[in-house]
């Protein structure tokens, strides 16, 4: 039952995954792959609070009178990889300054970043 | 014999670091010492942990008092115990090579203890979600440490490697989703113990996603864009630092997933295939290279791919070479690294540049009596028993091709009339190391009895 609620959240987040890695893959504009490694950042947190989802359930708050929960554990992580992602972020913008002090633009020069 | 929690290893120098600006204030001299005192009480720690997995076997920690699989439990296992060692050991030994400076800076310290933390993290770790913060951790410092030169190269290489381990740390996520999906759990060992009971495509699928993740840590092909650039981009010191912590940890990473949390055949042989493609187009494009930190890059990646081979084995003695090769590739690489700043003609006329260069040279290539030289001898002999007749054709062309781009190197450095480069404390840090080579070459047998033991445990499933 739950497996059929969540299967538009699955194709949700995997499109955002994959418009995600597309323009990370394709684009040479440095904050246009900053925001795109966010969106599949954000994919992939949507996928996980998913996974710990019941119907009914509640906020993990343990008081006794909702006996269904949800899962808090994903939520857990969630929290954990939203802090890393927003430091990760922040470094990255960081980089970009400093990238666009030395030579005056926010292109990158040859083939983006997937050039080996 | 006195026994230490494997905790203080990761606690120690997380403490230390975040004390660093502190003392910095006092004096801006003493921050050097300091850092290498920490440093040098982390070796310490790690020995004495070492010393009591070889006595007694694996040590397990529950964190904060909630017991597994429920709390964070930190597992120091035979081949944990070897590369924290190995990791802590060597961190001081680089950081030798900064004391010649005139400057120094705070931060740098600071990032260096934390890198060296989260990388023995990594490898101490029995809670896949506790590896992916230790993997973040990792990650954030090198971006950090590779931007720290703040030239072109450096913020170039810096955000490539920054996007990058962006994706790949998203793919370890949808893995560590994946898994916790049908299992609901993060331990290792309630992994390992229940991995069977998810359906063959799922376990495929997060095998898939992990080695994606990790991939882009451990310097796969075709995930290690960023190494090249990344490495050229940062000084000579913290590629060295990175040929120790960061990349051992992410090979150990694998070698996890492989033998532990996801065994599958199907996944052996991809990274098979992972590992031959990544040491055959490392090799060649290292062959390609004229900046000699480019072409130790490109090495890296080749010897990285060739710890994989011999992890796809799937063999106590294969693994057993891998150990060798990651010890080989962690000391030499680092060596060479330290010793090429400002390489040109005539650096290796002088003895103490050119002993220790050599050395490291010869075990790479995998020369007697040498670490790499045991390691590369066991991965073939294992080979040769069970008929892999064209691995072991491919393995000796990328030697070739190795030795040739080897040679060319050291050619240029005797070339003309000497020149000094390297500051005193540089020479010491690269000749240390080229003594412990020459002793674990010497003296394998002191490697080879954990190797074993670690090679035994891995193969079981075990830690």
């Amino acid at each position: 039952m739950t497996y059929e609620l969540l299967v538009p959240i699955f194709i949700m987040s995997s499109a955002l995954i994959a418009i995600g890695l597309y323009a990370v893959m394709s684009k040479k504009n440095i904050l246009k792959i900053i925001l795109a490694a966010d969106i599949v950042e954000t994919g992939v947190n949507i996928l996980i609070v998913a996974m710990g989802y019941l119907p009914g359930g509640t906020a993990p708050i343990e008081n006794g009178n909702y006996p269904l929960y949800v899962d808090p554990v994903p939520q857990a992580l969630v929290l954990t990889a939203i802090v890393i992602g927003v430091s990760v972020t922040a470094l990255a913008l960081a980089v970009a300054m400093g990238y666009y002090r030395k030579t005056g633009t926010i292109e990158l020069d040859k083939e983006g970043v997937m050039k080996w | 014999m006195v026994s230490l929690p494997p905790v203080l290893l990761i606690a120690f120098p997380l403490f230390f670091a975040f004390l660093a600006p502190l003392i910095n204030m006092v004096s801006k001299k003493a921050v050097k010492y300091y850092t290498m005192a920490v440093l040098l009480l982390n070796t310490a720690i790690s020995l004495i942990i070492f010393l009591n997995v070889l006595e007694h076997g694996v040590i397990y920690e529950e964190l904060s008092g909630f017991y597994p699989p429920v709390g964070i439990l930190l597992s120091v296992g035979y081949l944990g115990a070897i590369l924290a060692l190995l990791i802590n050991a060597l961190a001081p030994i680089v950081y030798l090579s900064y004391f010649g400076d005139a400057e120094n800076s705070v931060k740098f310290s600071m990032i260096y203890m934390l890198v060296t933390a989260s990388s023995t993290g990594i490898v101490i770790t029995g809670d896949l979600f506790n590896m992916f913060v230790f993997f973040e951790i990792t990650a954030v410092g090198s971006y950090g440490l590779v931007a720290s030169m703040r030239t072109k190269k450096a913020y170039e290489g810096a955000f490539k490697y920054i996007v990058l381990g962006t994706i790949g740390s998203s793919f370890i996520l949808l893995g560590i989703a994946t898994i916790y999906g049908y299992l609901k759990t993060l331990n290792f060992y309630d992994i390992a113990a229940r991995i069977n009971t998810m359906p063959e495509s799922a376990r495929l699928m997060s095998f898939i996603f992990l080695i994606i993740g990790i991939g882009v840590e451990a310097e796969l092909f075709p995930l290690n864009g960023w190494v090249p650039d990344a490495y050229e981009g940062a000084s000579n010191r913290v590629a060295a630092f990175f040929s120790l912590g960061p990349s051992k940890a992410g090979i150990y990473a694998i070698a996890r997933l492989l033998f532990t949390l996801v065994p599958l055949v199907k996944g052996f042989n991809l990274a098979m295939l992972l590992g031959l493609l990544t040491l055959v187009i490392g090799e060649l494009a290292a062959l390609r290279q004229k900046d000699p930190k480019r072409m130790l890059a490109y090495s890296s990646i080749g010897q990285m791919g060739l710890i994989l081979v011999a992890f796809s084995m799937h063999s106590a003695l294969a693994f057993t070479a891998a150990i060798f090769l990651m010890v080989s590739h962690a000391l030499a690489k680092s060596l060479l690294f330290l010793g090429t700043r400002g390489y040109k003609e005539g650096v290796l006329r002088n003895p103490w540049v050119a002993g220790p260069i050599f050395i490291g040279v010869l075990s790479i290539i995998g020369m007697p009596p040498f670490p790499g030289f045991w390691g590369k001898w066991y991965l073939l002999v294992n080979m040769a028993q069970r008929g892999f007749w064209a691995v072991i054709l491919l393995i000796i062309f990328a030697a070739i091709v190795e030795g040739v781009y080897y040679a060319r190197f050291l050619h240029r450095g005797t070339e003309g009339e000497e020149s000094k480069v390297l500051t005193r404390s540089e020479i010491a840090a690269i000749t240390i190391l080229a003594l412990i080579l020459v002793l674990v070459g010497m003296f394998p047998q002191y490697l080879y009895t954990p190797a074993v033991k670690a090679a035994a445990a891995l193969m079981g499933g075990g830690p």
